[in-house]
């Protein structure tokens, strides 16, 4: 019985989401204590709870099962993500949509990820896919491309990059040509490249062509890419210059968060604060000034990361960046162990999901990274993010147990 | 799920998985780098910003400090006021309207002070509204629960019960100004009050005190969480050192009521010391009016006023002084050994300089100096001046403090005017002027330009024999940190005449208000031996100023006064009653002549004891 468990249980993944989804309660009760949102925490406690359960069902669920629920599950959450788009439009702005999705229990394009993920790896493991065919090609970046549309039409930027961000990595992992993900990733760079100022487009520029020359197979193909890239490049810095003031702030603020103290660049400036004065060992559970006196709006959502910044400081802040870094790793491991292509892909994409998340998330904290607003696996406040991350947990475990099964 | 599920082979290559390993590991060293740099790199500049941020300072204000006349009795007086302050970062927009018809102050003044307030700290209360009457106070405290970030304050506000305005002496206290504020750095922030006139500003330092500070918790939203380390890093305001002024607010009082009609200026100083005992610039204010809030047309009333009653006439003015300056010249003459008292002149009531005729008012025939100085006789000094000559008259007009300023501690004044060689070169030319502009001068006319300040201190030092003291206001300073009363100190020099001339020139001032002949007259007290000296300057503008300066008791002066009444004609008539009153009210405690009665109704006294339980 022991020995079994030990081949299949996959302690790694269930560890290391219970020990993160623990460092997660303990920061959210900091975050909240005080802060006269105690029901916060209350509620978060019972969302855990859900979510291990969501976590063991997935994991024991069998893999076919999981693979026809799939299909269903992606047509329900792209029709459900359309419908609050559409009803949020039509009932007056953005505000009613919120309260319509909190009414609702959570945001449906969490699970849009999972849901998106699993059916762009069920698409690619099928026999009659040809990933070298341009018409499955497309096809496979509609099935993200779709749902990602809805959501940043909310507008939810940062869930729309997270939809992006695991396109590449599954792509790559399925087999796609390195030119066909080079071609898709040189517009982002230059794009961000534009928004940064003369000298780094070029920089951004000259690296895109260099990514195309690299991976090129047709020199006309790659002189097109290269053109539309510059195309996208320009466009950016055309857009940038129309937009209204309070957008461009924006943008200039991540840029520069130290220029507007009291107004955008607040956060930022204010999670920085947490996270340096917590200098090697933190000041103490619940002692942290920064936390406890509230000096960052919404702690326990998207700055989730400055309460064990500032609490545990560096030892403890460390030890989540190597809890998530356990797991990242060990989710390649599944897909590499995993002789069954659909969910060899799907860890891919978890990974991917997790990944993003983790390096935008800790990034804004630590202002690597512009305020886009996702929330940090397994620790931030949110029950429908928390459901989601452990469901992949399962599934990560699920695949493990089922990795020599074809 | 064989058929639809293919073998792992074509996916997930050792290439693949190490590059996407690289890409995981590469993340992951990133934060931990970055998390590196901050938390232990950056850690102490970041924890400073972190304490900074969870602790906020509330200013406790210091009580100003009182003014107290010679005999002990309350000039300025302190009381609370309130003053409405709102935290920028707490204040709910929306809450304008309901604010604005509470305080009676129209919105956009609200949010200009708000945003003021917010440039330099969101999270410190600005002051908003000063001085809110009591019905104000309570509307808002009724309102309060509706209104987060809006407090009040108990400031100190100044009451001035004694009933002498003493406004030009005393100054007044204003908000700060955004000049002041930026070149006067940490002390003061925006609407601080500060000197800004008088003993005000030339004891600003010491009237206000040390500002307290109360370290506090707050969380972000400001919501104060409770001292901070238990309050052991507080600091307790400190009150402001009380000023024990030499003035008699007495004579004070009716030397003001007794100008009120006039405009021009009286100073009294003790001649013993240099003590002001009284100092009138008419027309004047009520400082009271600048210890709430200041209405902007009350402000801009005193500004305009052609009359200009925020001028200082006492120290900041230059008349020529007229004949009250005739001394200067004998003092000179005798001490240099020109002339002696024997020495006379015939007066027929002109002098012919050159092809011009300077004229006397009287015939004044055969005239010796004390009888000069007696009768006022111009020929005398006409035909001095050219023995004395300009150099020697300059010099002894320095000595008795003339052409430089005073140092009297109640702010600005000017050095007035002696004109010397070199100015006369300056402003003709060199060789351009004659012996013939040195008559005028002999007389106190023509170039020369005095304070009624510095005509007071050169009174003084004849009262007393040749001891020019420096004027001051401020005799004594309570130090409150010491609690110790502690004496000023003041420059004291000898004028460097010998007891001869003294006594030569005081027996004429004797003389000239109490024998037959003199034109002091008016100036006498019953039972009280007066000397002193009219004076009428001309003045181009108008009619002429009328001047008196003098000294009681002769014998034991205990008094030295100057009064310059503008456009008032003869000295002997206008300033001289003026003056003997004044020395009376001083030497006698009160006028005994007539059943005087001050023009000034005495403002109703607030029990300073109240009022400071009050503020504290």
């Amino acid at each position: 019985m022991f020995e079994y468990f030990k081949e299949y249980f996959d302690f790694k993944t269930f560890l290391v989401t219970l020990a993160l989804a623990g460092i997660g309660l303990i920061s959210v009760y900091s975050a909240t204590y005080d802060a006269g949102a105690a029901s916060i925490f209350q509620r978060q406690l019972s969302w855990a709870a859900i979510g291990f359960v969501a976590m063991i069902v997935t994991a024991i669920l069998p893999l076919k099962t999981i693979y026809r629920l799939v299909g269903p599950s992606y047509l329900v959450l792209l029709l459900v993500l359309l419908v609050l788009l559409v009803v949020g439009k039509t009932v007056s702005g953005s505000r009613s949509w919120f309260s319509l999705a909190k009414d609702l229990g959570g945001q449906p394009s969490e699970f849009a990820k999972v849901a998106s993920l699993l059916a762009l790896a069920a698409f690619l493991s099928r026999t009659t896919t040809i990933i070298s065919d341009p018409k499955h090609l497309i096809a496979a970046i509609a099935i993200i491309v779709i749902p990602m549309g809805f959501v940043l039409a909310q507008p939810d930027l940062g869930t729309s990059i997270v939809f992006f961000a695991m396109l590449l990595p599954i792509l790559y992992w399925a087999g796609v040509d390195n030119f066909v993900l080079a071609a898709i990733l040189s517009p982002v760079i230059v794009a961000a490249g534009a928004l940064f100022g003369t000298s780094f487009f070029i920089i951004s520029v000259i690296a895109s062509a260099a990514l195309l020359y690299v991976s090129r197979r047709n020199r006309f193909i790659a002189a097109v890419a290269f053109a539309l890239t510059l195309a996208v490049g320009v466009s950016v810095q055309f857009v940038y210059e129309r937009l209204p003031s309070y957008q461009q702030k924006r943008i200039m603020t991540f840029l520069n968060p130290e220029a507007d103290p009291l107004g955008s660049g607040y956060n930022v400036l204010q999670a920085k604060v947490a996270i340096g004065s917590g200098g090697l060992f933190g000041k103490g559970y619940l002692q942290g000034t920064q936390t406890q006196l509230n000096f960052i709006p919404e702690q326990w959502t998207d700055f989730i990361f400055c309460v064990p910044g500032e609490e545990f400081g560096f030892f403890g802040a460390s030890i989540v960046l190597i809890l998530f870094g356990v797991l990242l790793m060990h989710g390649i491991k599944v897909a590499s162990a995993s002789k069954n292509k659909f969910s060899s892909i799907a860890a891919i994409g978890i990974v991917a999901v997790l990944a993003t998340h983790v390096l935008i998330n800790i990034g804004m904290s630590m202002g690597l990274m512009p305020v886009v607003g996702i929330p940090l696996p397994f620790l931030s406040y949110g029950g429908s993010a928390l459901v989601a991350n452990m469901m992949m947990s399962g599934l990560l475990m699920n695949f493990w147990a089922n990795r020599k099964e074809y | 799920m064989s058929t639809i599920i293919r073998n792992q082979e074509e996916i997930g290559s050792l290439q693949q998985q190490r590059v996407l390993r690289i890409i995981v590991l590469g993340i992951v060293g990133i934060l931990l780098f970055r998390l590196y740099q901050l938390q232990l790199f950056y850690n102490v500049e970041l924890g400073r910003k972190s304490t900074e941020n969870s602790l906020r300072s509330i200013v406790k204000e210091p009580i100003r400090g009182y003014v107290f006349d010679r005999n002990g009795s309350l000039l300025v007086d302190v009381g609370p006021s309130y003053t409405l302050m709102i935290t920028p970062a707490e204040f709910d927009r929306r809450n304008l309207p309901l604010l604005s018809s509470l305080l009676q102050m129209d919105q956009e003044s609200i949010e200009e002070r708000i945003e003021r307030g917010r440039m330099y700290s969101r999270f410190s209360p600005t002051r908003v509204k000063r001085d809110i009457d009591f019905k104000t106070l309570s509307a808002i405290e009724e309102a309060i629960y509706r209104l987060p970030g809006v407090t009040y304050q108990v400031e100190s506000k100044r009451y001035y019960p004694s009933g002498a305005y003493a406004s030009h002496l005393l100054g007044y206290c204003k908000e700060i100004s955004d000049v002041q504020l930026a070149r006067m750095g940490e002390y003061y922030r925006l609407g601080d009050l500060i000197g800004f006139a008088g003993l005000e500003s030339s004891y600003e330092t010491m009237l206000r005190g040390q500002k307290g500070y109360e370290f506090i918790a707050v969380n972000a939203r400001g919501k104060i969480l409770g001292p901070f380390e238990g309050g052991q890093n507080d600091v307790v305001p400190k009150e402001g050192f009380d000023l024990i002024l030499g003035l008699d607010a007495g004579t004070q009082v009716v030397a003001e009521s007794l100008m009120a009609n006039y405009r021009g200026s009286l100073v009294a100083l003790d001649p013993s010391n240099g003590a002001i005992l009284a100092l009138v610039s008419k027309p004047d204010f009520d400082p009271s009016i600048f210890s709430g809030v200041t209405p902007a047309e009350e402000w801009a009333r005193l500004n305009n006023d052609t009359t200009k009653p925020m001028f200082n006439r006492a120290s900041m003015t230059r008349y020529p002084p007229g004949s009250t300056f005739k001394m200067v010249l004998a003092a000179a003459a005798l001490e240099e050994g020109i002339i002696d008292e024997k020495y006379r002149i015939v007066c027929h009531g002109a002098y012919r300089f050159g092809n011009r005729t300077f004229k006397d008012l009287h015939v004044h025939g055969s005239t010796n100096v004390v009888e000069a100085i007696q009768r006022s006789c111009n020929v005398f000094f006409y035909q001095l001046i050219h023995k004395v000559g300009l150099e020697k008259w300059a010099e002894y007009a320095h000595r008795f403090g003339f052409g430089q300023s005073t140092g009297a501690d109640i702010g600005e004044e000017t050095m007035g005017l002696v004109p010397s060689a070199d100015y006369f070169d300056r402003v003709y030319g060199k060789g351009k002027w004659t012996q013939g502009y040195l008559v005028s001068l002999a007389i106190g006319q023509g170039e020369l330009g005095v304070s009624p300040l510095q005509m007071a201190v050169y009174e003084l030092a004849l009262a007393n024999g040749g001891i020019l003291h420096q004027p001051h206001a401020v005799q004594f300073i309570r130090n409150k940190f010491t609690n110790r009363v502690e004496e000023l100190q003041h420059r004291t020099r000898s004028v460097g005449l010998s007891p001869r001339v003294i006594a030569l020139i005081r027996e004429g001032m004797r003389r000239s208000v109490n024998e037959p002949g003199g034109t002091g007259g008016a100036a006498r007290i019953p039972n009280i031996v007066v000397a002193g000296k009219t004076g009428t300057a001309e003045n181009p503008h108008g009619d002429d100023h009328s001047w008196f300066v003098g000294f009681a008791p002769f014998d034991d002066p205990k008094i030295a006064v100057a009064v310059m009444v503008e456009n008032a004609g003869y000295g002997g008539s206008k300033a001289a009653p003026i003056a003997g009153l004044v020395m009376e009210k001083y030497l006698l405690g009160s006028i005994q002549r007539y059943q005087y009665k001050p023009k000034i109704a005495p403002k109703p006294k607030v029990d300073s004891t109240t009022v400071i339980t009050a503020v504290q």
